[in-house]
């Protein structure tokens, strides 16, 4: 029909709208902060005012004497409460209001509450801090860092991957680049602001928030609440976009919590924009060393990549792409280090595809530079140094489509119309650039819960403790269900975010539609024998046929004989109302615990390069046009195209504007995203959407998606890759090619902007 | 040494630009006369003093008592029970607080309610019809996907009907120009513009 609903290819699932679309249009979809609840009392949060020190006195007085405060939690408030901890749920282990310790800007000092929003800013702006205050430390080249090795320092990320003997190698290369790269530091800004409602039902505590993990923040409440966790319950509908931020639970949660015992009534915490920057979690900013030697037929025979990594000095987060770029083409031989630098900051954390947007940003653009040197074709470098088995472990891949993918994206794009030489191009005023770049992903699944009810009447009830933070996971969870019980999708309902529902393991690292839709098929897949099972029951309506001869489809079973049965006929012969299933998914080389570990909120990962058979990856090629105002150097990005193959796709539509969606993100890391810091204080500067750019429509004009057919049955029983993250690593290389293309000026710093190409 | 909070330190949002120029106004008083600045002081407690507003919200009426300081965003919110409209930034840079005000689009939080007494305000849930049928452009939302996680979606809806009604949808280009207060962090951007030229000779006038 359009754009937005391609055609299904090989192995790929029909584009139905999304089945929460109407809801989403009508306003009808509740995110958390709107979830309706009594009597509620406003929070509003004081933060700190220094980066580094200590609290030495809190003057409450004139907040306390704004009309309709109610109450101030602070220094002695959480006293009985566990201290945060820093890891899979937890976005740091500083209890803010623990002890009076200040770690980075913007920490958290107090929480006002009154009986309105706009009494609880007002006594919140009147709360006034002393420090004791120290020198902070801010960022890379400040005074006061520590740099320490990563390896090791996150479950993670266990070892700095290395193949063959790099320094021969390098020394022997005819043809070497030793180049530097960085990202910034990057805040994720979903739209829906983040936010905590809670409130009591006698023992039993009910959290409202954006969540992408709501069995693990459920287990993680509990402890610090030090309750059980069957009393906590976190409700999390609708997700307003997440990309990693609504992942790990950050302390407010609890404080919030503790609000609204103290006062036996509902308490709400909007968080403001602005104090989202230091009270959640950003993307590290990285800086890179990347060394590729290569002989002039432009196989590659070294490759480096040395990473740092700012992080906070109570909390190593590992951002570690160096799994990932070590295993992307044929090297010959490899060496790596990742070390982390010990700053004066809150904790970084997960944002879209974590590790592999700063490190194959610089992997893709070395590549471009080693193309350059070699005076080859980027495509063609890349498709000579395509492996056979991946580069570390010899193991095969369980599939890889790159070179289709590339070879599909350059004929969409005109590839072969470049003139490959420099500032060649252009178009009256502007100058005009082609570049491309590899984009990969692991492929990893979880263990998962789901529970099926399909009743005498043909409607079916789907729940699992998954997360719709936008991209389509109700909508591909009704479809496999539609698929395995021949029922229509308008005949399915689908319950998700809610910790009371079967678990599901967070959404994060792309493991959603496979993990959700393997257990959502093992459940349909016992009801369905059940069915069955009836159907050829002594006296049933299909009575000597075997299970192996027998299709659900159109609300019956139908038998290779040709004779059927309603299902409906069925469950009554059965005497039942219903069948309902309880299905726990777990995968392939998955531990005794997986399961335990599942309901516990620490799901096992399996998948990436983790598993003995083969490494498991996604890959897609992006192919960008650049033009560049020969005056003003203004940059502009008319025209994208991207070929991904991501195994089965269950719907081509949300795939597609996944990976759309995912591209323009790299549009925002190539030209617009970066959080500024003062270096004097450690303080985010631009700590709002005015100042902090992403993209916005203007921006964006031609964009191309296409799926490229791929089928792998080793991923998971669904049979499906992640692409929620697939789609923004390799753009902004891809941009940063574009540019050199056009003006020969090599940007290796992000974002790219008009002050780097003016000189 | 005694510091203000970051809050207050770092950047005046308009609640406290409000309460804070009655005291500014008292600690400089070449802007006034010394009287008319306690005068100002002195009415910093009346501005928290309830007020009874009349509004008209999706062609209903609403007698609300509400702190005069609360923003249009949040009597829709947290006084009428109209959850549709969102709080993305407030401070009308995301536009997701998007409704139209006499038919014109506003970042209802950046519009006091009192300010609103005797319009005609419309959101979200103001657009389909009472049989339950979509409005062209929501119908035009759902079918070219114009957006993932749902959260800017009605401040895009109500901003794409003023944008129509304004005579801003020439064109895609002029679309994507005329959208562009409103920020999609999914970046559904694509998917919007088709969206609008699908929906925009019906939105005319509709």
């Amino acid at each position: 029909m359009d754009a937005a609903a391609p055609r299904p290819k090989d192995n790929q699932g029909e584009p139905l709208p999304r089945v929460d679309g109407r809801l989403k249009v009508t306003g009808q979809a509740h995110y958390p902060a709107d979830l309706p609840t009594g009597n509620i009392a406003y929070g509003a949060l004081a933060t700190s005012s220094i980066a580094k020190g200590k609290v030495t006195k809190l003057h409450l007085d004139d907040a306390r004497a704004v009309p309709g405060l109610l109450d101030i939690v602070t220094y002695g408030d959480m006293d009985k409460v566990e201290k945060p901890k820093f890891g899979n749920s937890g976005a740091t282990s500083v209890g803010p209001l623990h002890d009076r310790i200040i770690f980075h800007d913007g920490q958290i000092i107090a929480l006002a509450v009154a009986e309105t929003f706009e009494a609880a800013e007002e006594a919140a702006q009147l709360i006034r801090a002393e420090y004791e205050e120290e020198k902070p430390t801010a960022t890379f080249d400040s005074p006061g860092t520590a740099t320490i090795p990563a390896a090791g320092k996150s479950p993670l990320f266990k070892e700095d991957v290395k193949a063959g003997d790099f320094d021969a190698a390098y020394a022997g290369a005819a043809v070497k680049i030793d180049q530097r790269y960085s990202t910034p530091t990057q805040h994720h800004n979903p739209i829906e602001l983040f936010s905590t409602t809670a409130f009591w039902q006698g023992d039993q505590l009910v959290v409202h928030e954006p969540s992408q993990n709501v069995t693990g923040w459920k287990v993680e409440l509990a402890r610090q609440l030090k309750m059980d966790p069957g009393k906590v319950r976190i409700v999390s509908p609708f997700i307003g976009g997440a990309f990693g931020s609504k992942g790990p639970m950050t302390p407010r949660t609890a404080i919030v919590a503790v609000a609204a015992k103290r006062l036996g009534r509902p308490v709400r915490c909007v968080t403001s924009r602005m104090q989202a920057f230091g009270t959640q979690t950003y993307r590290a900013e990285t800086r890179h060393r990347i060394q590729i030697g290569a002989g002039k037929d432009g196989r590659i025979a070294a490759f480096a990549h040395e990473g740092w990594e700012v992080t906070s000095r109570p909390d190593s987060y590992v951002v570690g792409g160096t799994s990932a770029t070590g295993r992307m083409y044929d090297y010959g031989s490899i060496l790596t280090h990742v070390s982390l630098v010990q700053a004066d900051r809150n904790t970084p954390g997960y944002m879209r595809s974590p590790p592999e947007t700063p490190y194959v940003y610089a992997l893709e653009n070395a590549m471009d530079e080693m193309a350059v040197a070699l005076g080859m074709d980027p495509v063609e470098f890349r498709r000579i140094n395509e492996p056979k088995t991946e580069p570390i472990g010899k193991k095969p891949f369980s599939s890889r489509s790159l070179i289709q993918c590339y070879d599909q994206a350059a004929e969409a794009f005109g590839w072969a119309k470049r003139d490959p030489k420099v500032g060649a191009m252009r178009d009256r005023d502007w100058l005009v650039g082609m570049g491309c770049a590899t984009a990969i992903y692991p492929t990893a699944v979880a263990p998962c819960a789901a529970r099926v009810r399909l009743t005498v009447d043909g409607d079916v009830r789907l729940q699992c403790g998954s997360h719709e933070i936008g991209t389509g996971v109700r909508t591909v969870a009704a479809q496999m269900a539609s698929e395995r019980l021949g029922v229509g999708i308008d005949k399915i309902s689908v319950e998700m975010g809610d910790s009371s529902l079967p678990p599901a393991p967070v959404s994060g690292g792309s493991i959603s539609t496979a993990s959700v839709c393997s257990a959502v098929l093992k459940a349909c897949d016992a009801v369905r024998a059940k069915l069955y099972a009836g159907a050829t029951a002594e006296g049933g309506p299909l009575a000597g046929s075997h299970n192996d001869e027998l299709d659900l489809a159109d609300g019956k079973i139908v038998a290779k004989s040709g004779a059927s049965a309603k299902v409906e006929d069925v469950i009554k012969t059965m005497q039942v109302g219903a069948i309902e299933e309880y299905a726990e998914f777990a995968p392939k080389g998955a531990t005794p615990e997986a399961l335990k570990k599942l309901y516990a909120g620490t799901p096992e990962f399996h998948g990436g390069e983790q598993d003995e058979d083969s490494v498991k990856y996604a890959f897609g090629a992006e192919f960008v046009e650049v033009r560049i105002n020969r005056y003003t150097r203004e940059i502009r990005v008319p025209r994208l195209v991207g070929a991904f193959a991501a195994g089965r796709i269950m719907n081509t539509r949300t795939a597609r504007s996944q990976l759309m969606g995912g591209m323009i993100w790299g549009i925002g890391q190539a030209l617009h995203e970066a959080t500024e810091i003062d270096r004097r204080y450690a303080r985010y500067v631009n700590r709002d959407l005015q100042d902090y750019l992403v993209p916005v429509n203007a921006d964006i004009k031609d964009l191309q998606v296409i799926l490229v057919p791929e089928i792998d049955h080793a991923v998971n029983p669904a049979g499906v890759k992640g692409l929620g993250e697939l789609g923004n690593v390799g753009t902004a290389a891809a941009v940063a090619s574009a540019v050199y293309h056009a003006t020969g000026k090599r940007i290796r710093d992000l974002p790219i902007r008009i002050e780097q190409l003016l000189a | 040494m005694s510091q203000p909070s970051a809050l207050s330190a770092t950047g005046l949002n308009r609640r406290s630009f409000m309460t804070g120029t009655a005291s500014a106004a008292a600690a400089v008083p070449l802007l006034g006369s010394p009287v008319k600045a306690e005068a100002a002081h002195g009415s910093g407690a009346e501005l928290r003093q309830p007020v009874v507003t009349s509004l008209r919200i999706n062609k209903q009426s609403y007698e609300l008592s509400i702190d005069p300081r609360t923003s249009l965003l949040d009597v829709l919110r947290d006084h009428a029970g109209l959850t549709g409209t969102k709080k993305g930034c407030d401070h009308g840079q995301c536009g997701a607080c998007t409704v139209l005000v006499d038919g014109k689009r506003v970042l209802s939080c950046l519009s006091f309610a009192v300010m609103n007494g005797g319009k005609e305000v419309t959101t979200i849930e103001g657009l389909a019809s009472s049989d339950g049928a979509l409005h062209p452009m929501q119908q035009a939302f759902i079918d070219h996907d114009a957006f993932q996680c749902g959260y800017c979606t009605p401040g895009q809806i109500m901003s794409a009907i003023g944008c129509v009604n304004e005579g801003h949808a020439q064109s895609e280009g002029d679309i994507r120009e005329y959208m562009s207060g409103n920020i999609c962090r999914c970046a559904a951007y694509p998917n919007i513009v088709a969206a609008i030229m699908q929906a925009r000779d019906e939105t005319k006038g509709a």
